[in-house]
């Protein structure tokens, strides 16, 4: 049967149907942006204002909150160490993720499947189980406490292979044995033919990583004290806490908060088209 | 120059199968070398293991005298065609055509002159700057064979290139083959389960099942001269009819008895018989559809039966007749029309006829 749905349901139906629809995306769009917006329209406005409760719009914008932020608090150098580590992370779990999925995708190796079922196990484990021998690794290495632990911490994303290997999956075997016969190295192939084809999956996996890593709270504050190697969570909560309990000043708080994800915004309004395709498994390969 | 060898080469999968057994073969320079056989024979496998996209599991692989088992592909100096074509979707048929080159590192006129003149040689030049997913069947293989042709390889291997166009392309890219290979002067190694793809392009046909060489020849002695009832089968359309047949002698005369009627040998298969003490014997022949012949103008009958489908194909017909011995074909010259369930009588021509031993399925008489 190939009936329309439109041409069995009366319009008022059909119109009750969408304002449901409406009406339940609406309310989940409010609970996940109106924290966000909150937290905007704080950083607007004074200390007062905010514990206030009657008052939601800033009566009078403190534009001045986001300024001394930007030039007269440590905020700024948090988002560059924030932004050029996980930038260092994740173009190293790139690299490596895309090596282990190529290799598990399309090379022919005795016990393949035995080290994807032994990668894929590893993603099982609990994270704060894995602190403490990184910790000391880190430690037999005199890497804690610098950008150099934190990077080298993080280089293989477990998440990122499987990305990776499902997209390469999609790829037909023909077409790197193509390039193989055409002079290429599996480096090459890798590079030139498979990376280009799951475009959408590198991007999703690049985005969703930077992101992971530079709201990254738990590990950083772990192996790193001296505020020059603070990532920007971490730098926040220095910050709220720098004068006590009773004396946060709120409004810079929210300030600095809106100030951070600005950069995750812009980037992912460059990347959306991409984010989509890469986590609906769309790889270009269709036909 | 380039002379490809493989000195019993093998094949064994992780599991146990043994895909290619044994296999030796030696290609000649400009040779055209057809693997030809059914599914899962280990044409494929064999090809592969040649270019280097598969292990050689034992056995020598030899191209110019250098044994290049452990040699990657792309230090092999060999170019493939892929049954899927395998083009690079993200390219455009220029780069697609001068990928090869690019990681040579030729200089980036070369490169545009080259690709100029292939996609000239391959009627491409107009479409040089689209996706390959704008392109139809015919066009995808030309940009394919492009790629391969563009790097003056030591030798071509294509792998079942024509199985995904429709039988008019088919044609039509046979004869472009046929042509290329007379243009480029190279060595072809070419897989197809299609034997009249085997037999109009081959000089050299390889027939294999089960992963062993059945037989290698000329498309001329492949045909006439089988080595066994297998390569006998397969080569040729439609197939050779198979009959049981006792060898018994008539007064110095041996012939092979059938049901029906009594098939004379000539002096060179008689011999043959007679050495392989298979007088009195019962035996496995074979004949094909074209050396069939209707028996009603007083030749001797062999065969006596009922036709059971008439196939009139304009120039000549093919005439299903079911037998005691089983179901005959016979296709004839002779256009007129048999009716179903007319009862004819059939001959074959003697010296025509293949005989085989029931138990080995080898040749007696070639």
């Amino acid at each position: 049967m190939n009936t329309r749905y439109s041409d069995k349901n009366p319009l008022i139906l059909r119109i009750l149907g969408i304002a449901g629809k409406t009406v339940i995306l609406g309310i989940a769009c409010v609970f996940t942006a109106f924290p966000f917006l909150w937290m905007v329209l704080s950083s607007l406005k004074t200390k007062a204002d905010i514990l206030n409760t009657d008052v939601f719009f800033p009566p009078d914008p403190q534009w001045n909150n986001i300024t001394s932020i930007l030039f007269d608090s440590p905020i700024p150098k948090y988002i560059f160490n924030s932004m050029w580590v996980s930038l260092a992370i994740v173009a190293l779990q790139i690299v490596t993720g895309a090596m282990l999925a190529y290799a598990i995708v399309f090379l022919k190796f005795r016990m393949r499947r035995v080290l994807f079922a032994v990668v894929m196990a590893t993603y099982m484990l609990p994270v704060a189980a894995t602190y403490i021998p990184s910790y000391i690794i880190l430690a037999d290495w005199g890497l804690l406490d610098s950008f150099g632990g934190l990077i080298i911490s993080s280089t293989v994303s477990i998440f990122g292979i499987f990305l990776l290997r499902q997209a390469f999956m999609q790829i037909p075997k023909g077409l790197v044995e193509a390039a193989r016969m055409d002079g290429a190295s599996h480096w090459r192939a890798l590079w030139e033919i498979v990376c280009p084809m799951t475009k959408s999956s590198f991007i999703t996996f690049g985005l969703m990583n930077f992101i992971g890593t530079y709201n990254n709270y738990m590990w950083p504050s772990l192996i790193t004290k001296t505020s020059d190697y603070f990532l920007v969570s971490q730098g926040l909560r220095a910050f709220f806490v720098r004068d006590g309990a009773y004396g946060t000043e709120w409004a810079l708080v929210m300030a600095a908060s809106a100030v951070v994800v600005i950069p995750l915004l812009v980037l992912f309004a460059f990347t959306q088209r991409w984010f989509i395709n890469g986590i609906g498994g769309e790889t270009g390969m269709k036909g | 120059m380039s002379e490809i060898i493989l000195k019993n080469i093998t094949k064994e999968y992780e599991n146990g199968f043994l895909a290619v057994k044994d296999v030796n073969l030696e290609i000649k320079d400009n040779e055209f070398v057809i693997l030809v056989g059914p599914s899962g024979c280990g044409k494929s496998t064999t090809l592969r293991m040649i270019a280097g996209l598969e292990d050689i599991s034992d056995g020598e692989l030899l191209i110019d005298g250098k044994r290049m088992n452990d040699v990657a592909p792309q230090h092999r100096d060999i170019a493939m065609v892929f049954q899927n074509y395998a083009l690079y979707p993200h390219m455009t048929v220029y780069q697609n055509i001068a990928y090869s080159l690019k990681i040579k590192k030729t200089p980036k006129a070369e490169i545009e002159q080259r690709v100029r003149e292939v996609a000239e040689t391959l009627g491409l030049t107009g479409l040089l700057d689209r996706k390959t997913g704008q392109l139809s069947g015919g066009q995808k293989q030309r940009v394919a064979m492009g790629r391969a042709i563009i790097r003056h390889p030591k030798a071509f291997l294509m792998d079942e290139p024509l199985s995904n166009l429709d039988a008019k392309l088919r044609g039509q890219m046979r004869v472009e083959i046929a042509d290329l290979y007379q243009r480029l002067n190279t060595t072809f190694i070419y897989v197809t389960h299609d034997q009249t793809e085997a037999m109009t392009l081959g000089t050299k046909i390889v027939v294999m099942k089960d992963g062993e060489i059945q037989q290698i020849d000329s498309p001329a002695n492949l045909f006439n001269f089988p080595a066994n009832r297998f390569v006998a089968g397969f080569i040729g359309t439609p197939t050779m009819n198979f009959f049981d047949a006792t060898c018994t002698e008539e007064g110095g005369q041996l012939v092979l008895q059938t049901e029906k009627g009594r098939i004379p040998m000539n002096e060179k298969k008689a011999a043959a018989l007679r050495d392989g003490g298979w007088v009195g014997k019962q035996l496995s022949a074979g004949i094909r559809p074209e050396h069939v012949i209707c028996a009603d103008r007083g030749e001797e009958a062999v065969f006596e039966g009922e036709v059971g489908v008439f196939e009139l194909l304009g120039s000549n017909a093919i005439v299903y007749v079911q037998t005691a011995s089983g179901r005959m074909v016979m296709n004839t010259s002779d256009l007129r029309e048999y009716a179903h369930g007319e009862k004819i009588s059939l001959g074959v021509m003697a010296d025509m006829v293949h005989v085989f031993d029931p138990e080995t399925e080898r040749t007696v008489t070639n």
